[in-house]
């Protein structure tokens, strides 16, 4: 496949976030404007530069006109689109067409979210109270109405038709927890074992209470230009090498209908978003593999080619996706310890991961010097990072991704 | 519009211009499990849709089905997190793939259906006999007059395929 025309035409200047809580006591539009106003600064930009915002939610947040004026923001273009999961990469991909189109020339992309206080992204509170209509019918009456419970027929059958098993998944918590024991913004930085997760109770079978993410309160931002613009700002450029949005199995309104089910989107999303980027799983040096759940990770990691499909168990059971290991996953924590964002905290901590300016407990961490020591409240930054690729997830029949470089 | 039925407290809302489940909840309230099927190539889909996903075409009819089928996947809620689920936890749903059009038109494709696993008198079922591989049958629960549930009781037939359910 011909790569894309748009590789590496387009940049990630700034990146911004606001505290990982379960207290925000604040509104989604005075932390979308933190977050922002912390990305356009992060880029050395003004903010008269950003003429384009974008945002997703689910009736949780605050729309993007409401916000942009509050920075003093002028905007050429924006739009809010309704969505969760795997919107990050979709929405990066957008703003590259409409900065393509002409209709601007940067573009901050933000979720705000009390997923903790207010709309709680468990599911229980304000979503359980929701009547139920349309698709809705054919599962929210018999109790399948959260994350965990549409997800976890999904994995059950993976366990049936691979072997795969909750102790091999539960890597992926002990893992994420190592990444968050270095990072000072995680919300959980305790680590926790393999057997930690399988001791803590269940929440849906086959998924325990440590199988699945945090909610928390928060607000994130990337900001994207063309790369000749992001030359002249304060980062290092960060690349998009080629991006997939929201691609999506057959039959969307009922995915069961449509087997195996036990496969997920990247099955059809690897082709595009590689075949863009010219590149292989080979050449890719951390990955942001959605953690929803555990098993969600594992799911893309292996539909997208780290490993055969199948194998996803031993392939995150092996130490490769741990900081130390050959190609670490979500070295932030991801949102089983850092914080829930709907996918943004993953493509930031890439890009900080590409600048080689994570932010760490390592002092001179701002200025890109590392200890390269993986033990707790100690460095977290990967060396010689140059390809870092995001799987986002929002259901197992639809996925973003995204691959950035230096 | 009827007014929406309360279940387990949760309003199921269906205006009078859905008539896909308008339809086959009436039916299901008959004790009937009825699939819209494709007047033009005959292939039945669930959930009831307008049009027909393979060829497109937009007429079509109720076709009524067994019900008998095979548990594809489950999953056992321990934690509810609606209200109306609380005391029932916990609780097991299913996956079920229904005997009809089995692998047609494509190998990967199904009858599939999301249930609640029920004793024959509609009671939750206890989680030990829940089992990918093993058969079961539909059951109605009444909720009001235009609405049934359909639920999915285990039947003494031999599994198809390996048994498989998630070890202790």
């Amino acid at each position: 496949m011909a790569t894309s025309s748009l590789r590496d035409k387009y940049c990630i200047v700034g990146v911004g976030e606001t505290e990982y809580s379960r207290h925000s006591g604040r509104t989604t539009r005075a932390m979308a404007v933190e977050a922002i106003r912390k990305a356009i600064l992060d880029a050395g930009l003004r903010a008269s530069d950003v003429d384009g915002m974008m945002s997703y939610q689910n009736g949780d947040s605050t729309p993007a006109n409401w916000v942009a004026p509050d920075l003093g923001i002028r905007l050429n273009f924006y739009m809010d689109v309704v969505g969760g999961g795997s919107s990050t990469e979709a929405l990066i991909g957008l703003s590259m067409g409409a900065i393509e189109a002409g209709m601007c020339r940067t573009v901050a992309i933000f979720r705000s979210m009390n997923g903790y206080t207010e709309f709680r992204i468990g599911g229980t509170g304000a979503r359980a109270a929701q009547p139920v209509r349309g698709l809705d019918l054919a599962q929210v009456p018999f109790g399948m109405r959260s994350a965990g419970q549409n997800f976890g027929m999904t994995f059950m059958r993976h366990m049936y038709d691979y072997g795969t098993t909750s102790a091999q998944v539960a890597h992926v918590k002990a893992a994420h927890s190592k990444h968050a024991s270095q990072n000072p913004k995680a919300l959980l930085k305790d680590r926790v074992t393999v057997q930690d997760v399988l001791n803590s109770r269940w929440i849906v079978k086959p998924l325990h209470l440590l199988d699945c993410c945090l909610e928390t309160d928060n607000a994130t931002c990337v900001i994207v230009t063309p790369a000749e613009r992001a030359r002249d700002l304060r980062q290092r450029p960060i690349h998009i090498m080629g991006v997939a949005g929201r691609v999506s199995k057959p039959r969307t309104d009922f995915h069961w209908a449509h087997g195996p089910i036990s496969r997920v989107a990247g099955y059809y999303a690897k082709d595009i978003v590689f075949g863009q980027a010219g590149i292989t799983p080979e050449d890719v040096d951390v990955t942001g593999s959605y953690d929803a759940f555990t098993f969600t990770t594992m799911l893309q990691l292996e539909e997208y080619g780290f490993c055969k499909k199948g194998e996803g168990g031993d392939y995150v059971s092996s130490g490769i996706i741990e900081l130390g290991g050959k190609r670490p996953n979500n070295t932030s924590g991801g949102h089983l310890c850092e914080g829930y964002t709907h996918g943004m905290n993953m493509v930031i901590e890439n890009v900080r991961q590409l600048r080689g300016t994570v932010d760490d407990y390592c002092p001179k961490a701002v200025d890109g010097v590392h200890t390269y020591d993986y033990g707790p409240r100690k460095c977290r930054q990967v060396k010689d990072v140059e390809i870092t690729m995001n799987l986002g997830w929002a259901m197992p029949p639809t996925g973003s991704a995204m691959i950035l470089r230096k | 519009m009827p007014q929406p039925a309360q279940y387990r407290g949760m309003a199921l809302v269906i205006p009078d211009n859905d008539s896909e489940w308008t339809e086959y909840f009436a039916h299901a309230r008959q004790h009937r499990l009825m699939m819209r099927a494709c007047a033009a190539c005959g292939l039945m889909r669930y959930p009831p849709s307008p049009a027909c996903p393979w060829c497109m075409a937009l007429e079509w009819t109720w076709r009524e089905v067994s019900g008998r089928g095979t548990i594809h996947s489950y999953e056992v809620v321990a934690h509810a997190i609606q209200p109306g689920f609380k005391d029932a936890t916990p609780y097991v749903v299913v996956l079920v793939e229904l005997d009809e059009q089995r692998g047609v038109p494509t190998p990967d494709e199904a009858l599939r259906i999301i249930g609640n696993l029920v004793t024959a008198d509609g009671a939750m079922e206890g989680e030990r006999d829940a089992a990918i591989g093993r058969r079961v049958r539909v059951v109605f629960h009444d909720v009001a007059d235009h609405l049934a549930l359909p639920q999915f009781t285990l039947t003494d037939e031999p599994p198809v395929g390996r048994v498989w359910r998630l070890p202790e």
